[in-house]
């Protein structure tokens, strides 16, 4: 006995149904969180050493910035690189706000004209090159905690908002750290 | 103790009796973790690609790159792939135009050519990475800028950005419709997303509703102390739940059994199944069941069974039983269409709708730009298939005639679900066992077996034990588990799509 048409579509969309509905709605639900709420990324480079490492799994917080909520001096974040927001994400330390100046000077880092405590960094670090920049509406000044080593703020500009991805909450593997202690 | 049926101390042999079911469905798991990981490392977030140098030959470079009127970009003339983009203030030129090309160069032009003569007012930079001595961007002519760069390494970057004011740009049609709607806000897609499966299973409720009070079932007054008429309890089953559910195949175990066309064995914690007499009685679907059950010998233990359950991922002949099970109710007339068509039908309708959900979810998730709000349409599209699909199954669509049976049967129901002791009789063991698949079809046999209490217990002729002094109490402990484990595994072979 041939079967129909219909009854072949029937059949096979119900045996599609019933053996992938779970790890359909799973990966759904998986999808969702990772684009709007939590994501874990590994991270690439040593331009956060020495708080971040090269290979480190990472989570991040997607709406970390979402509605009036601004990114802060301090803040770990993920954001597109402007030049080529397709293929290059950046793990960096907001350094400057928007509509402040900032500067490089003596190795120090000045916010309209005065150091900002920089904790986060080991004692003996210092920022190259000097240099002075007008941080613009709605755009932050990132650096990398490795100042020797980072790709930033310092070589293209401020970023504007648009290109943050989130928040970094934590470093989960291989050693559990929270953002703060970092 | 109503639903004693559900209860079991059969279960299925652990994860390491290797059988084509579980290895498909860890099959499946595999997948779906080995997808996960892939999820999970396609988020590395690559900084910085390693270019290789090709050659250490200072050169020089220029480069055209072309906006068309449609927002196209061309690179030398070639379709770079890439288009303008566009923002709410104005539309975007931001293309790496030199990317760790691996050759150094002394000096690289980026000359940009503009569809209108906007380039005084355009915003323009020239954004460089990784070894540039300097860069510059200015205006050469009205439809012109021009980015330069100096002692550009090979593992350099050049991006070019230019803001161009709006209207100059004529986008084509799917392009106006993809910034539609990725200009609509994030909380209007999850209102979509909540209101959609919401007013759909506000929809399926009220047209449930409303067939349910065009077709209302009179609840019987009194008891009957005789099933209505003789028909058998799948059908009984089928008529109130307009379902074939593992107790329509458990009630038809007992009454196969009941009638003598198989035993039961009860053993220390295991069971078998054994060949009565077989008539030429049997309906059509008992006996696929039977062969479901028997392959060729006269017997058929526990570990043969669950080796004929669990080597098929979906069984034909469970579905036949199903399908014979629905065509006989259909067949008395106790439905305007056959049940199992119509649900079919609706099913058909929310998978396709979920599937298409799925689609649309992955492909928004792939090809829109962030963040991809439109995914929770997708996500309440699939929410609301799943809606359609499971709840039309509570659709009535019993005829009149369907109706008063029922109404019958109910009040058989009250009979055998009754608190009053049945009265002694001679014949009590008897009516005990023929009514016990009816009682399980209508969910009331822990009610029917408590009326018999007070009784002595005759063990069934049909229930075969290594155990002495059975009461009524053990007799259901020892069946019912058995049963409801048999006819649980063999209901969850029907095939999902089967018609």
């Amino acid at each position: 006995m041939k079967s129909s048409l219909p009854s072949k579509i029937l059949y096979s969309s119900g045996v599609i149904f019933d053996v992938a509905r779970w790890v359909i709605l799973i990966a759904v639900i998986l999808a969702l969180v990772n684009t709007f709420w939590l994501t874990l990324f590994f991270v690439d480079g040593v331009s956060m050493e020495t708080n971040m490492h090269d290979g480190e799994l990472a989570l991040l917080q997607k709406n970390g910035y979402a509605g009036k909520s601004e990114p802060a001096r301090g803040d770990i974040v993920v954001v597109q690189y402007p030049g080529d927001p397709e293929h290059r994400r950046y793990v960096k330390r907001v350094v400057g706000l928007p509509g402040e100046a900032l500067s490089v000077s003596a190795g120090r880092v000045l916010v309209n004209n005065k150091e900002i405590d920089e904790d986060y960094l080991p004692v003996d670090v210092t920022t190259e090159p000097a240099g002075s920049w007008t941080i613009g509406p709605n755009e932050y000044f990132l650096m990398g905690d490795n100042r020797f080593a980072s790709n930033d703020s310092r070589y293209f500009g401020s970023v504007e908002k648009r290109f943050f991805l989130g928040k970094v909450l934590a470093v989960v593997f291989p050693r559990l750290r929270s953002a703060d202690d970092l | 103790m109503e639903g004693v049926l559900v209860e079991t101390k059969y279960k299925k042999s652990g994860i390491f009796g290797f059988y084509r079911r579980k290895a498909i469905f860890f099959a499946i798991v595999l997948a779906a973790g080995f997808l996960g990981w892939r999820g999970l490392t396609g988020n590395l977030f690559l900084a910085d690609r390693n270019a290789t140098l090709t050659s250490t030959i200072s050169q020089e470079a220029a480069i055209l790159v072309t906006v068309d009127h449609s927002g196209q970009i061309f690179i030398n003339g070639k379709r770079s792939g890439k288009r303008v983009s566009a923002l709410s203030d104005y539309d975007e030129v931001r293309l790496p135009v030199v990317d760790e090309s691996g050759q150094y160069y002394d000096r690289v032009v980026i000359t940009l050519k503009l569809p209108a003569a906007v380039a005084y007012e355009t915003e323009h930079e020239l954004l460089v990475i990784h070894g540039v001595d300097n860069s510059r961007s200015y205006t050469s002519d009205g439809s012109t800028i021009v980015y330069e760069a100096n002692g550009v390494s090979g593992y350099a970057t050049l991006s070019i950005v230019a803001k161009l004011p709006k209207g100059y740009i004529d986008f084509p049609l799917t392009e106006k419709a993809k910034q539609v709607l990725l200009r609509i806000q994030a909380n209007v897609w999850v209102g979509i997303a909540i209101a959609l499966p919401l007013l759909t299973l506000i929809f399926m409720l009220l047209f449930i509703l409303r067939q349910r009070r065009s077709g209302r079932i009179d609840l019987p007054g009194e008891e009957i102390t005789a099933p209505p008429m003789l028909i058998p309890p799948a059908i009984v089953g089928v008529l109130m739940n307009q379902h074939v559910r593992a107790r329509e195949v458990a009630a038809t175990l007992v009454d196969l059994a009941v009638r003598g066309d198989i035993v039961i064995l009860d053993r220390d914690r295991d069971f078998a199944f054994g060949k009565g007499r077989f008539d030429q009685r049997l309906l059509g679907y008992e006996k696929i069941l039977l062969t479901k059950i028997f392959r060729e010998s006269l017997s058929s233990d526990r570990l043969e069974i669950e080796k004929r359950i669990n080597n098929h991922f979906y069984s034909k002949k469970i579905s036949l039983v199903s399908a014979g099970v629905y065509a006989v109710a259909t067949r008395l007339g106790y439905f305007k269409v056959n049940p199992q068509r119509l649900f079919a039908q609706y099913r058909l309708i929310g998978i396709l709708a979920f599937l298409v959900g799925a689609g649309g979810f992955a492909l928004s998730l792939l090809y829109m730009a962030q963040p991809p709000y439109i995914i929770f349409f997708w996500a309440g599209m699939m929410i609301s298939a799943l809606v359609v699909a499971f709840s039309a199954s509570s659709i009535p669509i019993r005829t009149p005639l369907g109706r008063e049976t029922m109404s019958n049967w109910l009040a058989f129901k009250r009979y055998l679900s009754s608190a009053e002791p049945i009265p002694y009789s001679e014949n009590l063991p008897r009516i005990f066992e023929k009514y016990l698949p009816y009682a399980i079809v209508m969910d009331c046999e822990a009610a029917w077996a408590r009326r018999f209490i007070e009784h002595n217990f005759t063990l069934p002729g049909w229930f075969l034990t290594d155990k002495s002094g059975l009461g009524l109490d053990d007799f259901c402990l020892s069946l019912f588990p058995i049963i409801s484990y048999v006819s649980r595994s063999l209901v969850a072979l029907r095939e999902p799509g089967f018609e």
